[in-house]
């Protein structure tokens, strides 16, 4: 394989990841501070690119302010499932709150999905994307769309990761993921956190969806795969870690874009795509549930 | 008269009234809805087995039902079993992949084992629609028919006495000593160790049990159905079920029934109004989940219960 191809191989899986790692990195955050999976993740992508079309096709707004007002809507859809459904769980209103946890993010997922199927219809819309035509990086060749979405996507995750280290709201979200109690007694509402949290991780996908829109289509189902993309990185980098997010995110790009070029007979590689990384997440779940940068819990 | 008593008349009126039911003036289109409903009902009673009795949870009980779907047609069709063998067939088979998922997942809990069943379910669902040669993929496979020329009544009836007698099975099950271990392991399962519960076997035993009636249910409606493709193994259709258990009550397999049969019947009635039935359905099991988690069928029966102690 020469270098050209290599280098469009790693350049495309290095796109595809930063994606991949705003959506992991959405559920990374919400685990860390509510210990719960949001199974409606998809879904909030999903919205995210229906928020982004909406916005230029009906309001009209140019690409990038679409894309902050869909940032905005789904931190306050966000937090609203927090506020109406997921806080439910740590008042102690709840008699079995795993169970609960799980089901209830799942159903929001069947709502949601239908919700978008019949007020939008399930065929695919396709908004204007953020930037046209091509960049030539000597006889690489990159569609300006994606590159553009992806830089977006980068400056992002920079902006949350620096947010969680520096801002008061992002150490008090990081203290509560570290020790729920210890936080509650210095002072910090948990509360609070959760909401920042589960708004911010919503916002986090909307931006992907909103990104990806005109990518790759806005359709009711857009969510479905890259939300089980997402699960299998965080699993991969361990529940809750940011960083294990980001590298999860970064290693599952490269593996699909080589693998698709590096096995042979084409049709059933492709057939099976979808499928390799699932064995990864089962495997990582059985061998080291702790994933490779997550916090050992008792009982997993 | 005492509680039990009272849900045994509950339970014999509701046989007597699906015994009676097709002699009410019920349409063909109907039969087949409410035939189809006993599928739901089995496959719904067969998860809330699993996730309301022993507090697993499991994501790939629409993956077993599909499993046992194309086992006992190709089972059929490969290796010219008869049906009811096929049926059988179709049991040990997603029994055996249930128990498999149950030894992998024992140290795994809540939302581990929620990514992990729908990793496993999904790998289900790909291998048969990757593997074309043998299951044609995602156009579907034909399947011969539980019984050739049989009518729609002679299938509701089939359906009836199968869906009825598992769930028996089921409740006796339940009723037994292992119906107390599998609840002792959803209390508390290092306090159930401790008392001497062999909690690996259970697990194990009650992923395959589960597995193996949610792969009996998917093996009759391969057969009555005649044409399965692996979308009845989607995740959709597993928020279908999930739907369904939570609304009629997950902590009771009759209500999980119950629940199966009301949203299929549902589902058809409102056929009109299209995807916004499961719009409803999704917001309902939201509201069930936060306000009533005992399900629809289990707050009716603790308010006649309540109504009935406060008359008495």
């Amino acid at each position: 394989m020469s270098l050209l191809a290599i280098s469009e191989q790693a350049i495309n899986g290095l796109i595809i990841g930063s994606f991949y790692a705003l959506t992991a990195l959405g559920l990374a955050v919400i685990f860390g501070v509510l210990r719960i999976v949001n199974f409606a993740h998809g879904e909030l992508y999903m919205l995210g690119g229906y928020a982004y079309y909406l916005a230029i096709a009906s309001l009209g707004i140019p690409p990038l302010a679409a894309i902050l007002i869909a940032v905005a809507a789904l931190f306050v859809i966000g937090a609203a499932i927090e506020g109406l459904l997921i806080r439910p769980i740590h008042t102690g209103k709840i008699d079995r709150p795993d169970e609960y946890a799980i089901m209830i993010t799942f159903a929001l997922s069947v709502f949601l999905l239908n919700l978008a199927n019949s007020v939008f219809g399930p065929w695919p819309q396709r908004p204007e994307p953020l930037m046209r035509g091509r960049v030539e990086i000597g006889e690489l060749i990159i569609s300006g769309d994606r590159l553009a979405a992806a830089s977006a996507a980068i400056v992002m995750i920079a902006i949350v990761v620096f947010a969680l280290r520096y801002t008061w709201a992002g150490k008090a979200v990081r203290a509560v993921s570290q020790d729920r109690q210890a936080a509650e007694i210095y002072g910090i509402s948990v509360q609070r956190a959760g909401l920042i949290a589960f708004g911010t991780g919503a916002a986090l996908a909307g931006l992907a969806g909103a990104l990806i829109g005109p990518v790759f289509n806005v359709v009711p189902i857009m969510g479905v795969v890259p939300v089980i993309k997402a699960y299998i990185i965080v699993v991969l980098g361990g529940l809750g870690s940011i960083p294990g997010a980001i590298i999860g995110a970064i290693i599952l790009g490269q593996v699909e874009s080589f693998a698709t070029i590096l096995i042979p007979d084409p049709s059933r590689a492709l057939a099976y795509k979808d499928a390799y990384g699932l064995i990864v997440l089962v495997a990582v779940l059985l061998l080291r549930p702790q994933g490779l940068f997550g916090t050992k819990d008792r009982r997993a | 008269m005492s509680q039990a008593a009272l849900r045994s008349i509950i339970g014999a009126a509701l046989l007597v009234a699906f015994v009676l039911l097709p002699f009410a003036g019920l349409s063909d289109y109907w039969t087949y809805t409410v035939t189809i409903g006993f599928y739901y009902a089995l496959l719904a009673a067969s998860w809330s087995l699993l996730v309301g009795y022993v507090g697993r949870i499991s994501f790939a009980q629409a993956a077993m039902s599909g499993l046992g779907g194309y086992a006992s047609a190709l089972g059929v069709l490969e290796f010219g079993l008869p049906i009811g063998l096929g049926l059988v067939f179709a049991a040990l088979i997603a029994g055996l992949v249930g128990y498999v998922l149950g030894w992998l997942t024992l140290r795994l809990h809540g939302a581990y084992l929620g990514l992990t069943t729908i990793a496993f379910g999904e790998i289900l669902r790909i291998s048969v629609t990757a593997e074309h040669w043998l299951t044609e993929g995602s156009l579907g496979l034909q399947v011969p028919p539980l019984i050739p020329g049989g009518s729609r009544l002679e299938y509701y009836y089939i359906f009836l006495a199968i869906t009825v007698g598992c769930l028996a099975a089921m409740g006796l099950l339940l009723r037994s000593r292992i119906g107390l271990f599998f609840q002792s392991i959803r209390e508390d399962e290092d306090g159930a160790a401790s008392l001497g519960v062999a909690v690996t076997t259970w697990k194990c035993v009650a992923f395959a049990i589960s597995s193996a009636f949610a792969g009996l249910a998917g093996g009759l409606y391969a057969h009555f159905v005649q044409l399965i493709a692996p979308s009845m193994m989607s995740l959709q259709e597993m928020g279908v079920i999930l739907a369904m258990a939570v609304i009629g009550g997950f902590h009771n397999i009759l209500y999980a029934a119950l629940g199966g049969m009301l949203l299929q019947v549902l589902l058809e009635a409102l056929r009109e109004v299209e995807q916004w039935r499961l719009v409803v359905f999704g917001l309902v099991t939201i509201l069930v989940l936060r306000f009533a988690p005992n399900g629809l069928f289990g707050m009716l029966s603790n308010i006649f219960v309540r109504r009935r102690n406060s008359d008495g």
